[in-house]
């Protein structure tokens, strides 16, 4: 029996944990000026600062906003750990998403802007666009990656140390010691 | 924060307000074989219902009927009227089997009959503090159906709390309710404000703002509430097994148990009792829900992994900026079915046990689907895919568990599944004048006046 027939359409391709999530919205005659300069103003802010690694949803792997055809035109597109159907909602109605994709919206055509938010969710389904192909590097979740990151850090700091030749010599150390040449 | 108002003269209190402990009951399913023997049953169940008067008591005897989708339509239901109830709702656990992991032997080919097919239409529950009460209310309602020729019994499951007062697996259960907006009852943890009435009785608004999206005429959907029940049976025998072949110490098989669980048997919270359980904090309604996960975001108390974190994971997931816990609520009224398995038996019995778990909400897709695929069923939010919840989980193949503690973490392996999904439906528990206006249907569609008198 097959279940997609009556429920909201699942938006995105997932490989592994992760499913891509894109929209695309049409730019505001006349507001293409102010739209950059609010997309440079976030680039400014915590979090979307080259470098921050943070932010403030924690569960996505990477962002970016493109203006395209002559500026008439506003991609938004990332990476997400989960089903993004699934929580829809949370994104839509609470935490700092929201209030980030106001400024930005309230550029593009058909935005009403809050509080309306079944009018919000709508909208931003409407410009939602699945993936004809998508593909990944690497199999992680965000929390996975940061763990590898720190795991990683740590094993470069034992090998640091003057004794860590010694430390390695334990047989059940080899796995470690695999990874140690280089 | 405004108090809303609920008319509680107008709702299923069954489906508000938690269970007697201790309890019996029973679930009735029933076949609705004439529409107008079906109208003439609800006609006689809301005069049962309106009887009770204004929402009773918690731990009183409570009557709560709901109908599944084709429940609806053998009453008579109008098609555009039918449209309008949730998607998920409308297709049926069975469809959704496969996206809620009940697959392999938990899969709809392996439910218990009927359950799972379009035969079922009304479901009863009777949840009484003792036989009698029980079965005062239990004789009205067989009355109601058995003399209408047009109602088939289908399917009946008794319920009564174990001796213990706790499941089959050995815990006290029914803590962590959330307390709702304008239904009298406080808060037990204090730092959940109660949920907006919207969560869980539809005509309200609910936690985003807005108001559920509700069947149509209003009169049907307004102060009504999907429920959702599963018979679970739990594979207690493997359970205590896994546990014995885990530990070494009847202590270490109750610490494992415990963080599984995400609680000691007494019902105390790891995060208030990490060490030891602690008796008088697990029988303390005011303390043993009064709790966060925040000081111990890596789980060395309470593992990220454990049943009851994943349930319901509190403060723990504040800093993701992705999920609202609140929108992932739900009141929940289990009981227990089937004899307990004597204290140290390890030898399975053969006996069907487990768990009928009861689930009351405004939202299928977001609060009961939501919390078993995304948060019980998968590990994705925690950081671990490959993990399911370790007691509830569908461990297609083995699983892991990951117990955070220093120096070195232990991981479980080959956990085999524990709990088998045996059927259950999505069912809608209308208020009393939706039932009046059920009763009162005069469809004219000729296919659903066949075989009526």
């Amino acid at each position: 029996m097959t279940t997609s027939d009556v429920s909201a359409p699942k938006p995105g391709l997932s490989v592994g944990p992760t499913s891509e999530f894109s929209l695309f919205f049409r730019v505001k005659p006349g507001e293409a000026a102010s739209l950059r300069q609010a997309l440079h103003a976030l680039q400014e802010t915590p979090g979307y600062r080259p470098g921050d690694y943070g932010m403030a949803i924690q569960t996505i792997h990477e962002a970016r906003f493109v203006l395209f055809d002559d500026d008439t035109r506003l991609a938004f597109i990332t990476s997400f750990d989960g089903p993004w159907d699934a929580y829809m909602e949370d994104f839509f109605t609470s935490g700092p998403t929201l209030a980030l994709f106001d400024v930005i919206f309230s550029h593009v055509e058909g935005y009403d802007g809050l509080p309306d938010l079944a009018a919000v969710r709508s909208f931003v389904l409407g410009a939602e666009q699945s993936a004809a192909a998508y593909a990944r590097n690497y199999g992680g979740t965000v929390k996975e990656i940061r763990k590898a990151q720190r795991v990683n850090s740590a094993f470069q700091e034992v090998l640091d140390h003057p004794q860590a030749a010694e430390i390695l010599e334990h047989p059940a150390m080899q796995p470690l010691l695999d990874e140690a040449a280089d | 924060m405004d108090e809303i108002s609920l008319e509680l003269d107008d709702i299923q209190s069954g489906a508000l307000f938690e269970r007697p402990s201790p309890y019996v009951g029973v679930y009735l399913l029933l076949s609705i074989r004439d529409g107008r023997d079906g109208r003439e049953l609800v006609r006689r169940l809301h005069r049962l219902l309106a009887s009770a008067g204004e929402a009773s008591e918690a731990g009183e005897t409570s009557l709560t009927v709901a109908f599944t989708y084709h429940g609806l339509k053998a009453l008579g239901v109008p098609e555009e009227s039918l449209d309008s109830f949730a998607p998920e709702f409308r297709q049926g656990m069975a469809a959704r089997a496969e996206i809620l992991g009940d697959v392999g032997e938990s899969g709809p080919d392996h439910w218990e009959k009927p359950l799972g097919s379009a035969d079922v239409h009304v479901a009863i529950s009777v949840l009484a503090p003792d036989e009698d009460r029980l079965r005062a209310v239990a004789d009205r309602a067989r009355r109601a159906h058995a003399e209408l020729p047009g109602i088939e019994l289908i399917w009946r499951q008794d319920c009564y709390q174990l001796a213990t007062g706790r499941t089959s697996f050995g815990f006290k259960d029914g803590i962590g309710q959330p307390a709702v907006e304008g239904s009298g009852r406080p808060a037990t943890d204090s730092r959940e404000p109660p949920l907006k009435a919207g969560e869980i009785l539809l005509g309200y608004p609910d936690e985003t703002g807005e108001l559920a999206p509700m069947p149509f005429p209003e009169v049907l959907g307004r102060n009504g509430t999907y429920v959702v029940f599963r018979k679970l049976h739990t594979k207690v025998a493997a359970y205590r097994s896994y546990l014995r072949s885990r530990a070494h110490s009847r202590a270490e098989e109750n610490l494992l148990g415990a963080k599984m669980v995400g609680r000691w048997q007494s019902g105390a919270p790891l995060a208030l009792a990490p060490e030891r359980d602690d008796p008088e904090l697990g029988s303390d309604p005011l303390r043993n829900n009064d709790f966060a996960y925040g000081d111990d975001p890596r789980g060395f108390k309470c593992p990220v992994g454990a049943h009851a974190r994943r349930a319901n994971p509190r403060d723990a997931l504040d800093q993701e900026g992705s999920v609202d816990v609140r929108l992932h609520r739900m009141i929940r009224r289990g009981t227990s079915y089937g004899p307990a398995l004597p204290d140290g038996v390890l030898e399975d019995d053969g006996a069907e046990r487990g768990i009928m778990f009861v689930f009351a909400g405004a939202h299928l897709k977001r609060q009961f689907e939501f919390v078993k695929t995304q948060w019980l069923n998968d590990g994705i939010f925690i950081g671990a895919p490959l993990e399911a919840d370790p007691l509830v989980g569908p461990h297609g193949e083995a699983g892991t568990f990951t117990i955070p503690q220093r120096p070195i973490r232990r991981r479980l392996q080959d956990l085999p599944p524990f709990v088998v999904t045996r059927g259950g439906e999505y069912c809608f528990a209308p208020s009393l004048s939706a039932l009046r206006w059920l009763a009162d249907l005069q469809p004219d569609d000729p296919a659903t006046q066949r075989g009526s008198r």
